[in-house]
């Protein structure tokens, strides 16, 4: 690591305008981003601190929800109160990386972390995430990579397992920024690289998670979130699933399919949500939404596998909401 | 950097720890420090409260946790294997939680309780844990041991009689290359008193004698010959 | 002199007439009854792991101590245009630099060594390697096995190829190789006629297998702490082998081998990888010698991936061919091996051992690439080249119709690992596990595979101990050996206790320090096999001097005196009769010792090679390709077991190794840039907690008479066979072969493809395989649906 200031300010406002500079890095959990700096990704000259800046680890299980950006995934993982009305998102967090790390790992840091492609992680590829011109995955080694949206300037998976299921949940944050406070639904703050790859989030400089709030959950509202991972103790997850279905009637009223680590941002898929609606929950159900959900999949050259993966997923996480 | 004399010792006398158990004060002495508005990026002082001792220091902000450990106090207790968080040779308790110390700064550990390996016996008497790792060989190399015992600590804390399924789930975030796991779900297991050393051991030679064609397991020429073969042929005679 | 011992196995023993070496106590005998050998012993050491209280290498820390750090390549193939370290010198905190690649050297792998540094704090350390100037000419390079072999493919070397071999590798050849651009080789060896073989066989089958590459991942990363005092180095290293450490030193360094003092007190795990000084050591040595001050060399993770050794890749095709009646009648391996910019990649020794077989032809070629140097791995080339073979014996007796354990034991020379297939299957439940491969989820399916062990060491001479008898009764034993983390110290404990009649706690081991006497290097798995016997006989003959003393005290001929179980008796003489602790009150302050060295193995006695046999159940979710493992029966020969304990300890990780080459475990190069992509523990994957099954250990004894222990180590046979039974379980279930390892969901869906695309006449144990000219149809029992 290169040698930093340490900046603690009371209060997140504070912590904005701190951080507002592009030599400066906000530092929650710091999980993330002392791994970056380890790898020399990120040198910033001065890291601020939010950790310990008190009243943002709250969680409000509601409903509605509201979740404090400096709460732990461990938080997240044993609030009872989200069991009971939000099950996916203790389900997320509690399968993400390890029990280590969820003491650490904070809400807010896991939207923001930087993906884990191995191109990318590395300080030897210079690669359009770290503003280079090229991408090594696309023609390299890219098995993890994404099966959505590889198309774009960066085919690399976003790893935020919170916003897999913030975004299926219909989430809105609340930013914090050098001029003041804005809301944002989860579906903008996460950035498709159209062109640009250097970011994966909406946030201009300085602006800072503060909390995200979810709506209560409809009458006969019921969800799931799936993690498929290679390897049980510690690893990124192949594929995540989560889906938040209304049903009533016998009839599936509404749904939110997303999928996680499979595109460059949680990707929601609505061609599998126009199936669902309408439709009667079953077996046949699931498999034409999964279907339906793979029918646009871009799988990249060593990457196939993961269409398969994502479509049996799906169909699990319905049948599993629909238990 | 140039050994500045802070507070009557130099850094230098610092990192090379001749005056840790001068400066070490006795816990109790220093509450949670008032926010810093900034430290760094040269050496500033903090006072890290380690097993009930306050350690008082003077580092960079960009020195981890279990560097200062390990390099600054002279804890080795705390390993470091892959300083990304990925393997729990590093934990600590922080706070009462485990952290994974490679990725903690250590300014920002210092205002909350640490407990490392070393804080765990009294006087020298081992914990229940700690002897329930040795009695069923929880530990091979003993690399990841350190981190094994505090994981499994803080479950027991949370949890004093785990199922299996428990365990297993509480360390793995601790990654053992000896192939420790199974014997580390016994000691806690055993720490929690739902599993006693066993009192018969079964024998060592398995199974009936089998009729062998032929033979009452005389040499097997072609054994021999092979073996001999290998031997030469690979240099290992 | 010679003895009548009695060797085998499971209550069947055969007596055998072997010659005695002067000095050297008889070879345990089966009628032995033993007070602590064979039972579970907790190590001595636990204490001080348990407390985090005992001191690895890499936590030495010296007054005034340096930290060291290297500078490596980033390209796979360059020539080091120029170096300067001149800025790097004036970097704050910095006290010694180092060239290790001058400019000219060409540089062969991304993480080869250039120069090294040693400052005052590894961040100043740190921040000084970044001030390093260096430019490099990069060169053509290639770093997979197919675009080596090719005719254009780049030379890795031009010239002879600069291969580094440590203590651990395998001497692969002593007679030079053909070698064709990248590719080295054959190793050729044969016997019998393996075309008349096929010829005679009623089924032949051939298979491709790959493997891939594996690194050791030894959790205490290399490297060591040096200091001189004038010319005398002391280093505290991290290695499996303290004299070889402590001679290669004192070569390169140009001092005597007296100057040179290596100290491994504890270390945390070698798996082959650590041998000798290698760069960084010799690198702290010199920046020590330089800065006049202690230097502390570690490895990061990323360093230790990428540098430090690893398992060879592998693409083995072998073709074998039995009789209708389940006779092998011949086995041919054609392997290319990866082992960057070393050689040694050969898997021969499984088909070459394992199973009898009259015609063997085996054909074994290194390649040579821009990658990480391989080295000696947990049972060289074994794992690989049991995971080809035992693939192949499940596919021909599933060609000639045979159950795959039936067909095993007709084939196998081991009446040992008959024994233990026949112990293991009952345990897994062999017999039903055709009828286990259906579960009430129609995306599970369920199987149960087998693989064998095989391994070779009884030990070496060489080692010296010293046991001292002191006056309180007590007992020191004194030899040089490193304790891996296996239970070497305690084992040493052990045996003298055995020896002496006394209880452990009143035995004290110093090791780990090559001022004590001579000790072999940990590896081959010839720890305990040389060092217990040394230790045994240093303490038998310690006991004898402790009769002598006892008898001139006595004043009755020595001959007359015994020593055992806490008492020294004349018999017949009850006037000469006390305890233990009271005879050894007689002794003078220096109390009574011996120096012994081992002896010969006994070449008359019982051979045989070191055997096991493992077994796997998995459930294979044929959707999401995901394998579990639920549960190993690992079955093995550990000679007369010394530690219990350690020795099923050292099985588990054996198979959890094991499991985690075949399920996880891929370094990944870039091809495009010759790169490592996953040098660290998180995308280069291990097995964790959550993903190792119940691993049931038995144990057979083998009285081999071999040597005076019977004793031969567990570390590597306990690796061999756990990525066939994998495999072959996961083969079992799907009814398709797999073919190469690790396991991915990628690898498994493909295979269900296959099977898809071959129909569901495919699924079943017994279902076809390729077969060969001689192969009738009507030969297989049930070949099909």
């Amino acid at each position: 690591m290169k040698p930093f200031a340490l900046v603690r300010p009371k209060t997140l406002a504070e912590a904005a305008k701190l951080s507002a500079p592009p030599d400066a890095e906000v530092k929650a959990g710091g999980v993330d981003l002392v791994d970056r700096m380890k790898e020399g990704l990120d040198r910033p000259r001065t890291v601020v601190s939010i950790i310990e800046i008190s009243g943002h680890d709250r969680i409000e299980a509601g409903p509605p929800a509201k979740i404090g950006a400096l709460a732990t995934l461990a938080a997240i993982a044993d609030d009872p109160g989200l069991h009971k009305a939000y099950p996916a998102l203790p389900a997320a967090a509690g399968g993400a990386a390890t029990p280590q790390i969820r003491h650490m790992a904070t809400l807010g840091g896991n939207l923001c972390q930087r993906p884990r492609c191995w191109y990318y992680r590395l300080e030897e590829f210079d690669c359009r995430k770290k503003g280079g011109k090229e991408c090594f995955a696309r023609d390299g080694d890219n098995r993890h990579l994404a099966i959505f949206d590889s198309d774009l300037a960066c085919c690399c998976v976003h790893p935020s397992a919170m916003g897999t299921a913030l975004l299926a949940y219909g989430a809105t944050l609340e930013i914090v920024g050098p001029n003041g406070t804005r809301k944002l639904p989860i579906d903008q703050f996460f950035y498709r690289p159209v062109s640009d790859s250097t970011h994966e989030n909406t946030l201009s400089p300085g602006e800072i998670v503060a909390a995200a709030s979810i709506p209560p959950p409809a009458a006969g509202a019921r969800s799931a979130y799936r993690k498929l991972k290679q390897k049980e103790s510690f690893d990124w997850p192949l594929v995540e699933t989560c889906v938040d279905l209304t049903i009533d009637g016998g009839v599936v009223r509404s749904a939110r399919v997303v999928f996680g680590s499979v595109a460059p941002t949680p990707y929601r898929s609505k061609a599998a949500e126009a199936v669902l609606v309408g439709g009667r929950p079953g077996d046949e159900l699931a498999r034409r939404a999964a279907e339906a959900a793979i029918a646009d999949a871009k799988p990249l050259t060593h990457n196939a596998y993961k269409v398969t993966l994502a479509k049996v997923e799906l169909e699990r996480a319905l049948k599993q909401a629909w238990a | 950097m140039s050994d500045e004399p802070r507070g009557g010792f130099t850094r230098r006398d610092l990192v090379r720890g001749s005056l840790v158990g001068a400066i070490a004060a006795s816990v109790g002495t220093t509450a949670r420090a008032a926010p810093i508005a900034e430290v760094g990026p040269g050496p500033s002082p903090l006072e890290l409260e380690v097993n009930g001792t306050v350690h008082r220091l003077s580092l960079e902000p960009r020195v981890t946790l279990v560097d200062a450990l390990r390099d600054r106090i002279g804890l080795t207790g705390t390993k470091s294997v892959c300083g990304r968080g990925a393997c729990g040779a590093c934990t600590v308790l922080l706070g009462g939680k485990t952290v994974c110390s490679c990725l903690v700064l250590a300014h920002e550990a210092a205002g909350q309780p640490i407990t490392t390996i070393e804080g765990l016996a009294t006087d020298g008497r081992l914990t229940p844990l700690q002897e329930a790792f040795i009695a069923a060989d929880a530990l091979q190399c003993g690399f990841c041991t350190s981190g094994m015992i505090l994981s499994c600590k803080a479950l027991l804390e949370r949890e004093p009689k785990p199922s299996r399924s428990a365990i297993r789930e509480a360390v793995s975030g601790n990654l053992c290359r000896c192939g420790t796991y199974n014997h580390v779900f016994d000691a806690v297991e055993r720490a929690a008193g739902l599993k006693t050393a066993e009192v018969t051991e079964p024998p060592i030679l398995v199974g009936s004698r089998i009729p062998v064609p032929g033979s009452r397991h005389e040499n097997d020429p072609r054994v021999d010959r092979a073996l001999r073969e290998v031997l030469d042929e690979e240099g290992m005679a | 002199m010679k003895e009548k011992i009695r060797v085998g196995f499971d209550g069947d023993f055969q007596v055998k007439e072997i010659e005695i070496a002067e000095g050297d106590p008889v070879p345990w005998d089966p009628s032995k009854k033993f007070s602590i050998v064979g039972k579970r012993v907790p190590r001595l050491d636990g204490k001080a792991k348990a407390t985090g209280e005992a001191k690895f290498s890499i936590d030495v820390r010296l007054p005034g101590m340096l930290y060291g750090r290297i500078l490596r390549c980033p390209l796979p193939a360059a020539t080091v245009k120029s170096l300067d370290l001149s800025a790097a010198r004036k970097m704050p905190g910095v006290r010694a630099v180092l060239v290790i690649a001058k400019p000219g050297d060409k540089l062969r792998f991304a993480g080869q060594e250039v120069a090294a540094l040693a400052a005052d704090t590894p961040e100043q350390a740190g921040d000084a390697l970044a001030a390093i100037q260096v430019a490099y000419d990069a060169r053509p390079f290639v770093v997979t096995m197919e675009a080596a072999r090719k005719p254009d493919a780049p030379l890795v070397f031009e010239g002879k190829a600069e291969t580094r071999t440590t203590g651990g590798d395998v001497e692969t050849s002593k007679k030079s190789l053909p070698r064709n651009g990248n590719v080295l080789g054959p190793r050729a060896s044969s016997k019998g006629d393996v075309e008349a073989g096929f010829k005679t066989a009623d089924a032949v089958v051939e298979g491709t297998y790959a493997t891939r590459v594996q690194t050791h991942s030894a959790l205490e990363t290399h490297g060591l702490v040096a200091r001189w005092e004038g010319e005398e180095l002391t280093v505290w290293a991290s290695t499996q082998g303290i004299f070889d450490m402590r001679d290669q030193l004192a070569e390169t360094l140009g001092i005597p081998v007296s100057k040179v003092r290596v100290i491994t007190e504890y270390m945390g795990g070698g798996f082959g990888a650590k041998f000798g000084p290698r760069v960084e050591g010799l690198a702290a040595a010199r920046l020590a010698r330089e800065a006049g001050a202690p230097v502390k060399l570690f490895l990061d993770r990323k360093e230790e991936q990428l540098a430090t050794g690893n398992r060879p890749s592998a693409l083995q095709t072998v073709k074998a061919g039995a009789t209708k009646d389940g006779k092998l009648t011949a086995l041919q391996l054609t392997v290319y091996g990866n082992g960057g910019t070393n050689g040694g990649t050969g898997t021969s020794g499984p088909i070459k051992n394992t199973y009898a077989c009259e015609n063997l032809k085996v054909d074994e070629y290194d390649v040579f690439t821009n990658a990480g140097p391989g080295t000696a791995m947990r049972a060289p080339g074994h794992p690989q080249g049991m995971f080809a073979l035992e693939a192949t014996m499940d596919e021909l007796a599933r060609a000639i119709g045979m159950d795959p354990l039936e067909f095993r034991m007709k084939n196998d020379p081991s009446a040992v690992r008959r024994e233990q297939f026949r112990a293991g299957a009952e345990k897994i439940g062999w017999k039903d596990r055709d009828a286990r491969r259906k579960t009430s989820d129609p995306s599970i399916l369920r199987g149960i595979g087998v693989g064998a062990a095989v391994w070779y060491n009884t030990g070496d001479t060489g080692p010296r101990a010293t046991v001292t008898i002191h006056r309180d009764g007590s007992a020191e034993v004194e030899h040089g050996a490193q304790d891996l983390g296996t239970g070497s110290r305690t084992m040493i404990a052990i045996v003298a206790a055995e020896e002496l009649g006394l209880p452990i706690e009143k035995v004290s081991v110093s090791m780990g320090d090559s001022r004590l006497p001579f000790a072999s290097d940990s590896g081959g798995s010839t720890m305990t096999p040389s060092s217990a016997p040394t230790i045994r006989r240093a303490a038998y003959q310690a006991k004898l001097a402790l009769a002598r003393a006892v008898a001139r005290e006595w004043k009755v001929p020595a001959e007359s005196v015994t020593v055992g179980d806490g008492r020294v008796s004349a018999p017949g003489d009850p006037k000469h009769d006390a305890t233990w602790t009271e005879a050894c009150k007689i002794l003078p302050s220096q109390g009574v010792a011996a120096t012994a060295e081992r002896a010969e193995n006994h070449e008359d006695a019982w051979k045989r090679f070191t055997t096991g046999a493992q077994f796997a159940e998995v459930e294979v979710d044929t959707a999401t390709g995901k394998v579990r493992v639920d549960r190993i029966v690992a079955v093995h020969d550990c000679g007369v077991p010394i530690n219990r304990l350690a020795t099923e300890s050292q099985i588990q990780g054996g198979v959890i190794q094991g499991l985690s080459y075949a399920l996880f475990e891929d370094r990944v190069l870039d091809d495009p840039t010759g790169r490592m992509l996953n040098p660290n523990v998180e995308s280069y994957k291990i097995a964790g907690s959550l993903d190792v099954p119940e691993i049931d250990v038995m144990l057979v004894s083998v009285w081999d008479g071999v040597n005076n222990t019977n004793s031969v180590g567990i570390g590597e046979p306990s690796t061999v066979p756990t990525a066939a039974a994998i495999a072959n379980a996961v083969s079992h279930a799907l009814g398709v072969r797999i073919k190469e390892i690790p396991i991915t969901p990628a690898v498994v869906l493909a295979a269900v493809g296959e099977r898809a695309a071959a129909g569901e006449r495919r699924v079943g144990t017994l279902g076809r395989a390729e077969r060969g000219p001689g192969f009738r149809e009507e030969d297989a029992e049930g070949g099909r649906s």
